[in-house]
């Protein structure tokens, strides 16, 4: 406890103050440790976007990825419109056979006439 | 006749001893009313991990504890063998039983760097790799713990107490323990319980804040998808960390090591059997030994005093502190970013740690406002942030009054 006799406010202050700030230090450092590995392993995606941009002179203007989205989506929708259904023309009866009970009997199920005597 | 009355007496008198030495007897001796107080505690304690659930795995074996050492006469915790912060090795031998030797692991801090290793290896850090931009929520939920170490010192108590009370703003159970065990284990069974109750509170305890310092046009942010984090990333973080932080912060290196080793046996994939043993067996074993141990510190001495009130007051406002931090710097963010970038300032609040519970409210009171609001993930973020870095402001407390 003797190694506390000297500490006062302005010590505490300073240590929450220093302690709080270190905190916040290491964390951002972190940040940017992270950054950085999230660029190492993204890099390979990004170069290769901007070389097939480059290679295309033809186009003048940018075509953004929502036009180009919406472009691949109408070409599909008309295509398959254009198409026609086509099924299998494969017909096949099962036959399935029940065990016979009252439950499922035809002439059981119909109501019964009451016979004039 | 006469025979007869002296056999008489000496069978009161064998009756009467044996009264006074019994446990019960103990009640009526001066303080003894103590005891009681501290087993109807423990049996509240008890209760409300039972019935109403409040984090059960710990505060089952802790309350259990806490009854062991305070039933008068059995004496089954000696805390004199660790007085002074030393431990008194030759009488532990000849004197110390089960709780005594199972205490040995919380004294020299190895049941908090296991249980480490297995929430390590339970946490995915997906999504704090693919938005390093949570570390600073992460950073700034830790304002409980400073400010709660400021508080304490307002309250009377010496600094390395203040240290280990700061810490609960941190809520992080192993952490605490790890702190107070080294710097003031006489108040590790206050701690401990005002850490894990205040966890199991985390539900109650956050979302009025949350909702007092935020707007509702500010609830319903909606925050664009997070990118696909490669496995090589997911295995590279623990190693990096883990050297970064230890070679910044020598003495958060044993907690920040243990949880890096448990997540680089969970993501490298070549060692499922030591992950799941790290996630199950192990982590339960070590849950036992840690929460009986310290729920016998908690005896009626070190724990039926105003230290113990000034502790349980702090501790919320730790809990506060922290969630208010958060959200108030996920607000300043937004002052910064563009439009489509911007954070719920929901998540902030999931900064304090206390995985995965502080990320679930964030979820929770987002979903009032949006129903298709799904935070969850981005949550997650800010919170495994929050468990590095109330590991990094208990090395730093340790650096500092160690």
């Amino acid at each position: 406890m003797d190694k506390f006799a000297n500490v006062g406010w302005s010590e505490m202050l300073l240590m929450a103050l220093i302690g709080f700030l270190l905190v916040f230090t290491v964390l951002v450092l972190l940040i940017y440790v992270m950054r950085l590995m999230g660029w190492f392993f993204t890099r390979d995606r990004k170069p290769k976007t901007a070389a097939v941009v480059a290679s295309e002179p033809a186009l003048d203007h940018a075509i953004s990825d929502q036009e180009l989205a919406a472009a691949i989506i109408t070409a599909l929708k008309l295509y398959k419109s254009a198409l026609h259904d086509q099924e299998s023309e494969m017909l096949t009866i099962n036959r399935i056979t029940r065990a016979y009970s009252p439950w499922n009997s035809k002439i059981h199920g119909l109501t019964q006439v009451p016979e004039k005597k | 006749m006469t025979a007869l009355l002296e056999s008489g007496n000496f069978i009161l008198d064998s009756l009467l001893r044996f009264v006074e030495t019994s446990g019960f007897g103990a009640f009526f001796a001066e303080g003894g009313w103590k005891y009681a107080v501290m087993i109807a505690l423990a049996c509240f304690l008890l209760y409300l991990a039972i019935k109403k659930q409040f984090e059960p795995l710990l505060l089952l074996p802790i309350a259990f504890g806490m009854l062991l050492t305070n039933l008068p006469g059995a004496e089954m915790f000696h805390p004199t063998l660790f007085d002074e912060g030393q431990i008194d090795w030759y009488d532990l031998y000849k004197t110390g039983g089960l709780l005594d030797f199972l205490y040995l692991g919380v004294k020299l801090g190895i049941y908090p760097c296991l249980i480490f290793v297995g929430v390590g290896a339970m946490t995915d850090f997906g999504p704090l790799i693919a938005n390093p931009k949570s570390f600073l929520l992460g950073a700034a939920a830790q304002l409980g713990i400073f400010a709660t170490f400021l508080g304490a010192y307002a309250l009377g108590f010496a600094p390395n107490e203040c240290g280990s009370i700061g810490i609960i703003g941190g809520a992080d159970g192993p952490t605490s323990i790890f702190i107070t065990a080294r710097l003031a284990p006489e108040l590790l069974g206050p701690i401990a319980i005002a850490a894990y109750s205040y966890m199991a509170l985390v539900p109650v305890i956050q979302p009025p804040i949350m909702r007092a310092l935020t707007t509702d046009k500010e609830r319903r942010i909606k925050m664009s998808q997070l990118r696909q984090v490669s496995k090589t990333e997911k295995i590279l973080f623990p190693i990096i960390i883990a050297v970064v932080i230890s070679l910044l912060l020598p003495s958060a290196a044993p907690l920040v090591g243990c949880l890096m080793l448990g997540n680089l046996m969970k993501e490298c994939g070549v060692v499922d059997r030591l992950s799941k043993t790290v996630q199950n067996e192990l982590m339960n074993i070590v849950v036992i030994f840690l929460g009986i141990s310290v729920g016998a510190t908690a005896t009626a001495g070190s724990f039926l005093n105003f230290k113990t009130l000034g502790i349980l007051v702090l501790g919320i406002l730790a809990f506060s502190c922290g969630t208010a931090g958060g959200v108030l710097l996920a607000k300043l963010m937004n002052l910064f970013a563009k439009e489509g970038k911007k954070i719920n300032p929901l998540i902030g609040s999931a900064g304090v740690s206390a995985v995965p519970m502080a990320a679930r409210v964030s979820q929770t009171v987002g979903q009032e406002y949006d129903k298709s609001n799904f935070l969850l993930m981005h949550a997650m973020g800010p919170n495994v942030a929050g468990v590095v870095g109330s590991a990094v402001a208990a090395g730093i407390l340790l650096a500092f009054l160690g």
